[in-house]
């Protein structure tokens, strides 16, 4: 089992009053496996993506990565996981302004020492891997919003991570350009990556085997595909 | 890879905004260049002072009425002495068995005329004709002689003068046997000092020696409606025995001026040792001021700085959060900001230690001081930037590695 919660909760305090944003989840992953999390507005989506990718810690119950408990970490060993074990991508793409696009893919690789040699080649071939070898000197406001999106999704998958998790990386793209980057998410799922992607959309969701519908902070429902 | 990615892009900062740029590194720009500047004068001063001094030597002391004044009542007291008198330097010559040559001098100042030309306030000296004996004293070569004791016995008008005399009055003539007036005086030009430069901005080969006699006969014995006191100029027989000529010069001035034994000395005994702490003193002090502006301006520049940086900080949350959430650890972070920020106060650093030596440089061509750099200084003055720039940095990049991943992503 590649992500197993167990009763996860986190709670915001804002000053009196408490929101629980998630509550009591539970929930197991596999290797391989490509799951979406759907759901309406503030029912928790970004909240659960957080925490399984590191980038917070619960308020109470375990999480485990590779059946290492993850919630007990400290922030250098988040960090570690985070740069090894997860890629990011976000609604916002989230590449830094200033650096170019083969730079922006780069960034993972700098923060485990890797040599510069090795990332450059790195570099290119991720931007490979989602057709962009040819954009590698341009910045991201010479890129359009599909590009970026390709160039951040080069960056998720640079260090080889265990899990790619996805906040939304359609939101902020029209519906063609959206199912182009569903298709390179279709195919790293064939070469074996596990992916997590969060979405408002039927359309995208369908694209995952494996579709979790939660409210208010809870899981509601599950469905998987057939096949 | 990060380290020259920081430098970058502090320099990229830097370079975007000048007119800021300048402003941000203007405290540590002055704090080193102070350092830098003061340090190679200083530096150059000691080595002419030194030399200035060394024409003096170890074995000789000069005696006036004043001392070495440090104060206003000391001037004050000063004022009421008796003069120091022909006599005095006669008695000690006479009287005093460990010093070998004793001579005086006394100053005023006159214009200096020759035939059209003038030179205005030359300072003219009465002196005896064995000084050239007791002070070094350099001759231009194949122009004449100083002073004679034939001369000076005799009230002769005769003149040793400067270099700037010779090049100012007889540019193309050889002076020596030639007339000058100085004051409603004629006198005969016996020869020319050797060039010796300007110090601080005033010439120091503008003067005429005459036969001390002369002196009085021509410019009077009184001044201020006193007897005019001279200076007595003493060579001890060896640099062992200065302390007991000193010793028996003054038991002789005491007896003869009458001082009680219980009485300070009413007058002053100065050595180029004397003369030396006096310089260090100088010194010392121009280090101190040096200290406390360098300090003032560092800690003003390191403020500064800290505020760029902090600016920094809040400008680049996203790219912040961006970075942990791809495995930037806390001290990724910090180290980022603080190179950013040593780079900063360095660029400031390199800039005062180029306008110090600059400064130097100046200094050095507008007077005999060889302004030197020590690489000390230099080694010095780039780490006082680095400190300020590690000193002020840290706060801003403790704060930049503190931020949450989360809401540093969310900021806007
Ligand atoms: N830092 C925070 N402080 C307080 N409350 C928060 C914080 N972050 C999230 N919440 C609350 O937690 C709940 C879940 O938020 P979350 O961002 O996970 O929703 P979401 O499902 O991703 O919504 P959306 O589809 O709009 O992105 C919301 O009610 C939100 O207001
Ligand atoms: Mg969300």
């Amino acid at each position: 089992m590649l992500i197993r919660t167990q009763d996860l909760w986190k709670i915001y305090e804002m000053g009196r009053e408490k929101v629980n944003a998630l509550r009591e989840v539970s929930l197991e992953i596999e290797k391989g496996e490509y799951a979406a999390i759907m759901g309406p507005s503030g029912s928790g989506k970004s909240t659960l993506m957080n925490l399984i990718g590191c980038l917070d810690t619960p308020t109470k119950g375990d999480y485990y990565l590779n059946d290492k408990l993850v919630s007990q970490m400290n922030d250098d060993e988040l960090a570690r996981i985070r740069n090894k074990e997860i890629g990011f991508v976000f609604q916002t793409f989230n590449l830094l302004a200033r650096a170019t696009a083969a730079h922006n893919v780069e960034l993972p690789l700098v923060y485990n020492g890797t040599e510069s040699e090795v990332r450059k080649r790195k570099a290119r071939e991720a931007l490979k891997m989602v057709d962009l070898e040819d954009r590698a000197t341009h910045k991201p406001n010479e890129l359009s919003g599909g590009e970026r999106q390709r160039v951040a999704l080069a960056r998720a998958l640079v260090n080889n991570p265990a899990l790619i998790l996805a906040d939304e990386p359609t939101g902020n793209l029209d519906t063609k350009t959206g199912h182009e980057i569903m298709n390179i998410f279709k195919k790293l799922h064939r070469q074996g990556n596990t992916l997590i992607i969060v979405t408002h959309e039927h359309d995208i969701a369908t694209y995952a085997d494996r579709i979790i519908y939660i409210r208010d902070g809870a899981i509601e429902k599950e469905e998987r595909k057939k096949n | 890879m990060n380290l020259l990615e920081g430098i970058f892009i502090a320099l990229r900062s830097l370079a975007t905004n000048k007119l800021r740029s300048i402003l941000t590194l203007i405290g540590v720009i002055i704090g080193v260049m102070t350092v830098i500047a003061i340090t190679s004068i200083i530096a150059g001063m000691n080595k002419y002072v030194a030399d200035q001094l060394s024409a003096v030597g170890s074995d000789t002391f000069f005696i006036d009425k004043w001392g070495l004044i440090m104060s206003d009542d000391e001037w004050w007291e000063a004022l009421k002495r008796k003069s120091i008198t022909l006599e005095d330097m006669e008695a000690i010559g006479e009287n005093c068995t460990y010093c070998d040559k004793v001579g005086a001098s006394a100053d005023t100042r006159r214009r200096v005329k020759r035939t059209g030309d003038h030179l205005e306030d030359v300072r003219i000296s009465g002196v005896t004709a064995n000084l050239i004996d007791i002070i070094d004293i350099k001759l231009e070569e194949g122009e004449g002689r100083y002073i004679s004791k034939f001369e000076e016995e005799h009230n002769r008008a005769a003149a040793f003068v400067g270099w700037e005399i010779k090049d100012k009055l007889f540019p193309s003539v050889d002076p020596v046997g030639k007339e000058i007036k100085i004051g409603n005086q004629e006198f005969k030009i016996v020869g020319v000092a050797q060039k010796r430069g300007s110090f601080l901005g005033q010439s120091r080969d503008n003067f005429v020696h005459v036969p001390i006699t002369a002196f009085f006969k021509h410019f009077g014995r009184r001044r201020y409606g006193r007897q005019l006191s001279v200076e007595i100029i003493v060579k001890a027989e060896s640099f062992e025995s200065i302390n007991e000529a000193m010793d028996e010069s003054r038991a002789i001035l005491r007896a003869r001026r009458r001082v009680p034994y219980d009485k300070k000395d009413d007058f002053g005994i100065m050595t180029a040792e004397t003369l030396m702490d006096l310089y260090r003193q100088f010194t010392s002090t121009a280090y101190l001021t040096m200290i406390g502006i360098s300090s003032i301006a560092l800690v003003v520049g390191g403020i500064v700085i800290m505020n760029i940086m902090l600016v920094s900080v809040t400008q680049r949350t996203r790219e912040i959060g961006i970075r942990k959430a791809l495995g930037a650890r806390k001290r990724d972070v910090l180290w980022q900001f603080l190179v950013e920020s040593v780079t900063l106060a360095l660029v400031g650093g390199i800039v005062g230690i180029l306008l110090g030596l600059g400064t130097g440089k100046i200094v050095a061509m507008n007077s005999p001081l060889p302004a030197s750099v020590d690489p000390l200084w230099i080694a010095i003055g780039l780490f006082l930037a680095t400190s300020v720039g590690l000193a002020f940095g840290v706060y801003p990049a403790v704060k930049a590695a503190r931020l949450d991943p989360i809401e540093a992503l969310r900021y806007e």
